[in-house]
């Protein structure tokens, strides 16, 4: 699937002009020195990036590295928002009442129950203008997931590349069997967290359980309550997001945790991309199911030529398979047909999200590392 | 009352689970049709309330008696949450396989007509962890009508699951279902549990 390097330059063309025009504005500004920088390494590392994923045909691979950078980024720019803003990671109640807390895309499923009952939306942020406001971020996720089904979580997800990245440490992983059922999780809090909050008004995922919490921002700690609450945030990063998925080398809080990849599961229904078998091709090594990190991958699954819903066409598997049976596919194509010309369509969709999710936070982590050093 | 609700609702799908499967045939098998069927399962749920409405009269009143010193009432309502949370947990993520429906027992009466009250009975006395943390929860309350309210709210969760019990033979992927109950279950289990932990550590530094 390897492409020659003109070839390789030829498709990355359109991505590089689209990312210059997207991260520059069209009119390059290169009065700051070190913004001017920032944005030179964000560009060309992402088009070095999208480059590698046709010149070596591996996709998981460069993927994950600016997957990992989004996380890291946008965590390191939010805390110095907050910091900048507000002197502490923390908020106080005079934020929430001010409206002041910036949206993220997990506070979603808890929105929607509310929305429709008492037209008001339960999250204390702004709802147009400022800092992560509320429309652009729905807009923003609901265009990613018609698109991408659940490639949303390894393709767009602002958290997801901490535990991804947490799970490529180790080579081999220490507990090798997860039974089946704990992936169900998601659905089980999607319905908690939406009736909770339908009920309370209160965005309970945020309030209670988000680990992202951790590397965020939380409520001020001011009496046993919002103790427990931090202690319950660093609880779950710690477990979920570091500890299980060095253990695992899976995503396991994106599997057994996140309300929103439950409802990015269903939208993998209508998402036109796929991940196909072919069965003509394949061995049944079943390298395939070890290494998805989502446990869409299931031993009778692959038997039949399936991939079931929970996929997020992150590409681990596909660049596993030394067969070339599994690949990326488009709904209507029958596996092992067309098999580049779904690769390209899917890469050239799903790494402009992610270059347009990640290139704000990437060049302003950059700058501040600049300012820092310099 | 949000929290009694969700209780209900999580700990429904359990009871649907385990007990669906007895009281399913017993509440359809003589049906001429669907009227009967409402009336059947009016005469259940109705049971079902006038038990819940006593037994949150009977846990306010208690309440009252066991909490009313101050050194009791600053640990024992954390403490119980705490164990009964972490029984509800085990009893939904432990699942197990042997667990049955305490209503299997009404199944040895001939006479229909009671069987609607019985299992009414029996599926709202049946010890589970959820009713021991309502008991609780309607201990602790600080009024009688706030009992009530607790009790109520947990009646509403939990009932919402017999409504469409009549379906329940039709439902595609019903193991999907159930297992997200059961997950949902150990869920509710840990918000009381974070509740008792944070009345138990509240009671300690008020001490």
């Amino acid at each position: 699937m390897n492409k020659s390097f003109g070839i390789s330059i030829l498709y990355t063309l359109p991505m590089f002009l689209i990312t210059f025009v997207f991260i520059t504005g069209g009119k390059p500004n290169f009065s700051d020195p070190a913004n001017g920088l920032a944005i030179l390494l964000t560009f060309l590392g992402m088009n070095v990036l999208y480059f590698l994923m046709h010149y070596t045909g591996k996709t998981d691979k460069y993927r994950a590295i600016l997957f990992i950078i989004f996380a890291l980024s946008l965590s390191f720019t939010l805390i110095s928002n907050m910091v900048e803003t507000r002197n502490s990671m923390s908020f106080s109640q005079a934020d929430v009442v001010e409206c002041k807390i910036p949206f993220c895309h997990l506070v979603i499923p808890m929105m929607i129950i509310p929305a429709a009952f008492t037209k008001s939306i339960i999250f204390p942020g702004s709802i147009i203008g400022g800092f992560a406001d509320i429309s652009a971020m729905l807009v923003l996720w609901l265009v990613a997931t018609i698109v991408l089904g659940r490639g949303f979580c390894s393709w767009g997800c602002f958290y997801g590349g901490w535990d991804d990245g947490f799970s490529r440490l180790k080579k081999k992983p220490v507990i090798k069997k997860i039974s089946d059922f704990w992936k169900w999780m998601p659905f089980a809090v999607l319905i908690m967290v939406s009736l909770t909050a339908a009920l309370t008004l209160v965005p309970t995922y945020c309030d209670w359980i988000c680990p992202f919490k951790a590397v965020t921002e939380f409520e001020q700690v001011t009496n046993v309550e919002s103790a427990i609450k931090a202690g319950v945030f660093i609880s779950l990063f710690g477990g979920l997001v570091v500890v299980l998925p060095i253990m695992t080398r899976k995503r396991t809080q994106c599997s057994f945790l996140c309300p929103l990849g439950a409802i990015n599961t269903l939208s993998n229904k209508v998402t036109p991309f796929t991940i196909k078998i072919d069965k003509n091709l394949c061995s049944d090594c079943l390298k395939c199911v070890e290494v998805c990190p989502l446990f869409a991958l299931t031993p009778d699954g692959v038997k039949n030529g399936k991939v079931s819903v929970f996929c997020s066409k992150c590409g681990k598997c596909v660049d596993a398979c030394s067969k070339k049976a599994i690949h990326f596919g488009i709904k209507g194509i029958p596996a092992g047909t067309m098999k580049n010309f779904s690769r390209n369509i899917f890469l050239f969709t799903s790494f402009l999200f992610i270059a347009v999710f990640s290139s704000g936070s990437i060049i302003n982590s950059i700058k501040s590392l600049l300012n820092l050093i310099f | 009352m949000a929290e009694s609700f969700i209780l209900g609702l999580s700990s429904g799908s359990a009871c649907l689970v385990t007990c669906g499967m007895v009281m399913f045939p017993y509440l359809m098998a003589e049906s001429a049709g669907t009227r009967r069927i409402v009336a059947d399962l009016s005469v259940f749920l109705l049971t079902r309330l006038i038990i819940y409405i006593i037994l949150a009269t009977l846990a306010w009143y208690f309440g009252q008696a066991i909490f009313s010193s101050a050194g009791v009432k600053n640990y024992l309502p954390g403490i119980l949450y705490i164990v009964f949370a972490g029984m509800l947990i085990w009893y939904s993520i432990g699942r197990n396989p042997r667990k049955e429906c305490p209503a299997r027992i009404v199944t040895v009466i001939d006479n229909t007509k009671f069987v609607p009250v019985l299992l009414g009975i029996v599926n709202s006395l049946g010890l589970c962890p959820a009713l021991l943390i309502m008991l609780t929860s309607g201990a602790t309350q600080d009024s009688l009508v706030k009992s009530y309210i607790a009790f109520i709210a947990f009646f509403a969760g939990s009932s919402i699951w017999f409504i469409p019990l009549t379906l329940a033979g039709k439902l595609r992927k019903k193991q999907i279902i159930a297992t997200i109950g059961v997950l949902a279950t150990g869920l509710a289990g840990a918000i009381f549990l974070i509740k008792g932990i944070t009345i138990l550590i509240g009671g300690i530094i008020n001490e």
